[in-house]
């Protein structure tokens, strides 16, 4: 077990330190997500619509958008300068190879997230602080579902000639129910309800994230197989 | 001919006269035999086709998720031909879905499309597996293919119940289901009309195996004719 971990934090190890080398994923994402904001706030007419009824859907298109981004790139530079090989060819379990991936996958989307409220607050004008502990918490098991299925799929698309394509061709539609539950909750969180009124969507969504886990951690050996 | 093959084909015809015969008496039970809806008209009848292919959709992505399933089990070309074969069946009839729907709409609801549950969920379930058909598009035959695409079928499958169940809370105005209904079974519907309905499913059923026969029948002559060219290129 304790094997196990240190093969997980290796890998979740590893691409932090090529991320502080390059630096190319982080700001890449993020800048990405201020744009899909900007790009929100251009199109929907905001002096009309109730902000916090919008605001939570434009918030998690930035956070999926930028996450696909940052999935997409995190397997292209594995596939790249054969990481990929030499990370098959060490003796670990699969799934702690899946576990570190998703794990990294993660830590980068919650930091990006966690740089991004900011700016809504500042730019929606919406009081972030009123119900904080609910707020992260919906983000955090929202982003747990994204990012279970996210390294699946692009684990699996990283091996194809059209990945940037297919992986956003095969998650979105997966992800519906995390798209949905994510915001509802969100926009209910905002308008001041306590997470005991929505116990049927956290309850979807920690589902989503368990049952994802489950199927990546059965089916990652014969996606990962060379 | 040996006896091997000529024994599937007997079952085949077999298959496809009971299929034509079931075709032919569901369109005479929808068309001349059933009554026409007191309140919409015509356009009801149109259900007799929505229904029956909404169902085969359903049960040809269950399909495909079982064969994916004993396909990374088994590791055999045969199930990685059910899933693919099933699948395009899937989506033919879940597109027939999407377009008899509309017309059914258009006339009773006063629009082709609005964002119910149930149209929602059947929208995100034929985008789930067009884009399971453009993975098996985009990766050369072989292994891989049949693995990633194992690996899609059983996402995909086991997302239907979380699709479901966030779409029906995000809203709902579908009819609700009248055949298996909380009264009952059959309550909500008059006799002849669940008849014809049930005619109607039993006919698209055979169909569906019709369909599948004939989609593996060519998928595995596919692989025939792959063999032959390597072992010809090979042998010169």
């Amino acid at each position: 077990m304790r094997q196990y971990l240190n093969q997980v934090t290796a890998i979740i190890w590893k691409d932090f330190a090529v991320e502080l080398k390059t630096r190319e994923l982080f700001s890449t994402m993020f800048v990405f997500a201020v744009l899909v904001i900007l790009i929100f706030v251009f199109t929907v007419d905001l002096s009309i619509v109730n902000v916090n009824e919008v605001g939570p859907g434009i918030l998690w298109v930035a956070f999926l958008f930028s996450g696909t981004i940052g999935l997409n790139r995190s397997f292209m530079l594995e596939k790249e300068n054969g990481c990929l090989q030499g990370l098959m060819l060490t003796p670990i379990d699969r799934t702690a190879l899946y576990f570190g991936k998703m794990l990294s996958n993660l830590a980068f989307l919650l930091i990006m997230e966690a740089l991004l409220l900011p700016l809504f607050m500042v730019f929606f004008n919406v009081d972030l602080f009123r119900n904080l502990g609910s707020l992260l918490l919906v983000i955090l098991i929202g982003t747990v579902g994204f990012c279970a299925l996210g390294t699946l799929l692009s684990s699996l698309a990283g091996h194809l000639k059209t990945r940037d394509i297919m992986l956003p061709i095969l998650l979105y539609p997966l992800i519906v129910p995390i798209a949905i539950g994510a915001v509802r909750m969100t926009s209910k969180v905002l308008m001041g309800e306590p997470l005991s009124e929505m116990w049927n969507w956290v309850g979807l969504t920690l589902s989503f994230d368990i049952i994802y886990i489950g199927v990546s951690i059965m089916t990652i050996d014969h996606v990962l197989e060379e | 001919m040996n006896e091997e093959t000529s024994a599937p084909e007997e079952s085949g015809h077999v298959l496809f006269w009971l299929t034509c015969a079931g075709l032919a008496t569901a369109l005479w039970a929808i068309f001349l035999f059933v009554p026409t809806e007191k309140t919409e008209g015509a356009v009801q009848r149109i259900m007799y086709f929505h229904i029956p292919s909404a169902w085969l959709a359903f049960f040809a992505f269950f399909i495909v998720f079982v064969s994916s399933i004993l396909f990374l089990w088994k590791k055999d070309r045969e199930w990685d031909i059910y899933a693919q074969s099933s699948a395009e069946i899937g989506v033919v009839f879940c597109s027939l879905v999407l377009i008899t729907g509309p017309i059914w709409a258009k006339p009773i609801w006063g629009a082709w499309w609005v964002w119910d549950a149930r149209l929602t969920s059947t929208l995100i379930l034929w985008l789930i597996y067009v884009a399971y058909l453009m993975l098996r598009g985009h990766v050369e035959s072989g292994s891989a293919r049949a693995r990633y695409a194992a690996v899609v079928g059983i996402a995909g499958f086991l997302d239907i119940p979380l699709i479901h169940f966030s779409v029906l809370w995000w809203r709902t105005f579908h009819p609700k289901p009248k055949i298996i209904s909380a009264e009952g079974l059959g309550t909500g519907m008059d006799t002849t009309m669940l008849v014809t309905l049930l005619l109607s499913l039993g006919a698209f059923t055979l169909l569906y195996f019709l369909l599948l026969g004939q989609r593996i029948e060519i998928e595995k002559t596919k692989d025939e004719i792959d063999h032959l060219k390597k072992e010809r290129l090979y042998s010169h």
